[in-house]
């Protein structure tokens, strides 16, 4: 009797989870489908970089990279092509994840990774964010696992169902088949300026609660070694700031610059650059340049990789 | 160890293989492996803790045998006292203590006596407690009440103290209904097996689907209340009525579900409480296992309904100031429970209770998300000010950006779908039901679209449940 009850119990069990595997199969696919087919917004862009940009100066980093390189002034002043796939509101970690799969696939002469000076904090979100990269798995598996695996040891096993793969992805897809996101080549300008009002003289950082994660630390010195591996000439870059800055104290900052002379990769500080400095005009807001500043700022950084010669052309 | 954990599934399913297939041949050496798993499913939040479930076991099991042996009623009640004293008291240490004394100093204070603060204690409030000290105290009380012979088998007693699939968060078992199921041998049904995994399917959904989106845009709310104004507040509260309501009755439905795999009927919780007509049917559908606790217990031994009317509303009033004061040591829970014991009250004199139809569900909703506003506010200032907010400066509402604004699409949705489904039930039961269809296919289909919705939909790795901290 009770045996009978196992059998059936197992049977059923058994059904549900071919069921589940072909809905799964079927409504994650065209989950997938939704996805991939989205042409503008933050998924896109990253799609873009991943599966087909060929640009041979990319941007990578956060929202300062995003709003602060203009492909279009590199393409003038260097005469070759570029792609910003800088992604906002993500950290080291997502970086250094989404290097690994488009150099799998491109080889650009020139990665500009924009440094923000807590890269190396730790930082919850960093960690949480790295769910953008989710869709991205069943293709990338072997770049992504590793990264991924910092959050999640059964990462492999959650992510075996598709869709979750493409978890919380749907509102995003809908907005802007609705409501297109314009961006040139990754590069979305913000204009208006800054008020005088909205700034203090100087940042005071309170660097004391702050500890660096290893884990960035060591995914900063992997992405060093992506880079060297695929003969990509790497190059870090702090974006100007409206305020004097002092970053003396800050560990994170003063370990990124350390571990950028180890390496050998150059650091162009654009931090407290005079030509950016109280210079309301070319801010958006306290930490954001305008569409004007960008223009001067990338032409500014244009011209440093011409002079260094950090393309070949 | 969180239910909606990958630690929590592995466990159960060792835990659900060992029950079943090595130690099914006695009931004993099954209690034996479910008070094993039940101290490692607490231990692994802390260990230090578990020593305080042990001595609430072996006091209530002592205490239950020598009520039951006292010959004369006084000793009997000495001995009660004993495990209400001793519960009671860990319970008032532990979640009340730093309450009282931070209370006590800031009223001096009003009055003009200032006390340095120094006797308030790094005290962690270990997870549950509210829950496992009801239920032991429950043994006791129904011994004494002779409802109940005291069992001699200690294992069975304390797996029922420790049970893990309701140890933290409820519901709160009656040792009557709970302790004889420890001492019976349990047959593996498919039945239960079945019931079980669907029950847990619908809890996951909506612990993770509903629940954890609205919490989303809630505390974005409730967390800045001076950046926002009265229609993003009330759309707040009312996303926070359908977050607790997710979390809470997901949280009983995955630990009935839980149970019923090992062969356990536990108690209904939540019968789609949103749907109640007056605020004292609400009462007999939210929480129910804690709301009949206190009718049984504080309510009836106060008297209940069967005195004065002014007693009458007085024990009312008591029971829900109290039932208040269990949810947490603060002055919003305390509030909270005062509003709710004045609702039970003013439905007494004019006589609301027994109402039907739509006008009167949507009043007792109101007035419950008016209730919630307490609840969920992070003091009783940020309280006032929200109620004053709704009422003068109604404003626009906050659609956020970027997360925010996608949560709160995500939350209407799952609410939206949560309401389809629990209209269904309390309204046309018998029409187009998925799970009582007569094809097999069709069934499995319905439960495998809901899974797919909490991989699609479901927020993953962010939060505990709400009630592991009362």
């Amino acid at each position: 009797m009770i045996k009978k009850e196992y059998k059936l119990a197992l049977i059923k069990l058994v059904k549900f989870i071919v069921i589940l595997l072909i809905t799964d199969f079927v409504l994650g696919a065209i989950s997938k489908q939704v996805f991939f087919s989205q042409e503008t917004g933050k998924y896109a862009r990253s799609t873009h970089a991943i599966n087909e940009t060929n640009a041979k100066v990319l941007v990578l980093g956060s929202s300062h990279a995003h709003r602060h390189y203009v492909p279009k002034v590199f393409e003038e002043e260097l005469n070759t092509s570029s792609y910003n796939a800088g992604a906002e509101g993500q950290q080291l970690l997502y970086h250094a994840a989404l290097q690994k799969m488009i150099l799998k696939r491109t080889t650009p002469d020139l990665i500009i990774l924009n440094i923000d000076e807590d890269f190396l904090y730790t930082s919850k979100e960093a960690y949480d964010r790295l769910s953008d990269l989710h869709p991205y798995y069943a293709n990338h598996r072997r770049e992504l696992k590793p990264i991924l695996g910092l959050k999640s040891k059964l990462i492999g096993f959650k992510l075996f169902f598709r869709s979750y793969q493409t978890n919380s992805t749907i509102v995003h897809a809908i907005r802007y088949y609705a409501s297109p996101q314009i961006d040139y080549k990754g590069y979305r300008p913000l204009f208006g300026k800054v008020k005088p009002s909205d700034s203090t003289d100087e940042i005071l950082l309170n660097e004391e609660d702050k500890k660096i994660d290893q884990n960035f630390v060591k995914v900063l010195r992997d992405l060093i070694a992506t880079a060297k591996n695929k003969k990509v000439n790497l190059v870090f870059v702090t974006s100007p700031t409206l305020q004097h800055v002092d970053n003396s104290k800050n560990i994170s900052f003063t370990t990124i610059q350390e571990i950028a002379k180890k390496e050998n990769i150059p650091l162009v500080d654009f931090f407290n650059s005079k030509q950016f400095v109280s210079q309301y005009k070319l801010f958006h807001d306290t930490s954001h340049l305008n569409n004007d500043g960008a223009e001067l700022f990338t032409k500014l950084l244009a011209d440093k990789i011409k002079r260094m010669k950090w393309i070949n052309n | 160890m969180l239910f909606n954990s990958l630690e929590f599934f592995l466990f159960l399913c060792i835990v659900f293989v060992l029950y079943w297939f090595v130690v099914y041949k006695n009931h004993k050496f099954q209690n034996v492996l479910l008070l094993i798993a039940s101290y490692v499913f607490y231990g692994w939040w802390d260990w230090r803790f578990l020593s305080l479930i042990a001595l609430s076991t072996l006091t209530d099991y002592f205490v239950g045998f020598r009520i039951y042996q006292s010959k004369d009623k006084l000793t009997q009640k000495r001995w009660l006292w004993v495990s209400v004293l001793f519960n009671l008291g860990l319970l008032g240490f532990f979640k009340y203590y730093n309450f009282f004394i931070e209370s006590w100093i800031d009223l001096s204070a009003s009055v003009g006596y200032e006390f340095q603060n120094t006797w308030t204690l790094k005290v962690i409030l270990p997870v549950g407690i509210s829950f496992y000290t009801f239920q032991t105290l429950s043994y006791s009380i129904d011994i004494y009440r002779k409802k109940l012979k005291p069992t001699n088998d200690f294992i069975a007693f304390a797996a029922f103290v420790s049970f893990f699939p309701q140890l933290v968060a409820g519901p709160i078992e009656r040792a009557t209904n709970l302790v004889p199921q420890f001492l019976k041998k349990r047959k593996f049904t498919y039945q239960n097996f079945s019931t079980g995994i669907k029950l847990m399917i619908w809890g996951f959904f909506l612990k993770l689907v509903v629940a954890d989106r609205a919490a989303i845009y809630v505390d974005a709310v409730y967390n800045n209340i001076e950046n926002h104004d009265g229609l993003s507040f009330v759309v707040a509260t009312v996303l926070f009525a359908f977050q607790i309501y997710g979390d809470f009755a997901g949280y009983s439905l995955i630990a009935i579900g839980t149970s019923k795999l090992f062969g356990f009927d536990l108690m209904t919780n939540f019968r789609r409480p949103y749907f109640a007509a007056s605020v004292s049917e609400f009462w007999t559908r939210w929480h129910i296992s804690l709301s009949t606790w206190f009718r049984d217990y504080l309510y009836i031994p106060l008297g209940g309904n069967r005195v004065g009317k002014m007693r009458w509303l007085y024990n009312l009033f008591v029971t829900f100031l109290i039932s208040g004061l269990w949810h947490g040591a603060n002055w919003t829970f305390i509030a909270w429970g005062a509003l709710n014991g004045l609702y039970l009250i003013a439905e007494v004199l004019v006589n609301r209770k027994n109402r039907r139809g739509i006008i009167n569900v949507l009043l007792t909703f109101i007035l419950i998300n008016f209730a919630w506003i307490f609840f969920r506010a992070n003091s009783i200032d940020n309280a006032f000010y929200i109620i004053k907010t709704i009422f003068t400066t109604p404003g626009r509402l906050y659609i956020g950006s970027g997360d925010d604004i996608a949560a709160l699409l995500y939350a209407i949705l799952a609410i939206g779908i949560l309401l389809f489904v629990e209209t269904k039930k309390e309204y046309f039961n018998a029409l187009l039901s998925i799970s009582k269809n007569k094809y097999e296919v069709v069934r499995l289909t319905g439960y495998a679209v809901v899974v797919f919705m909490i991989l699609y939909f479901g927020v993953f790795g962010k939060s505990q449940f709400i009630y592991f901290q009362f």
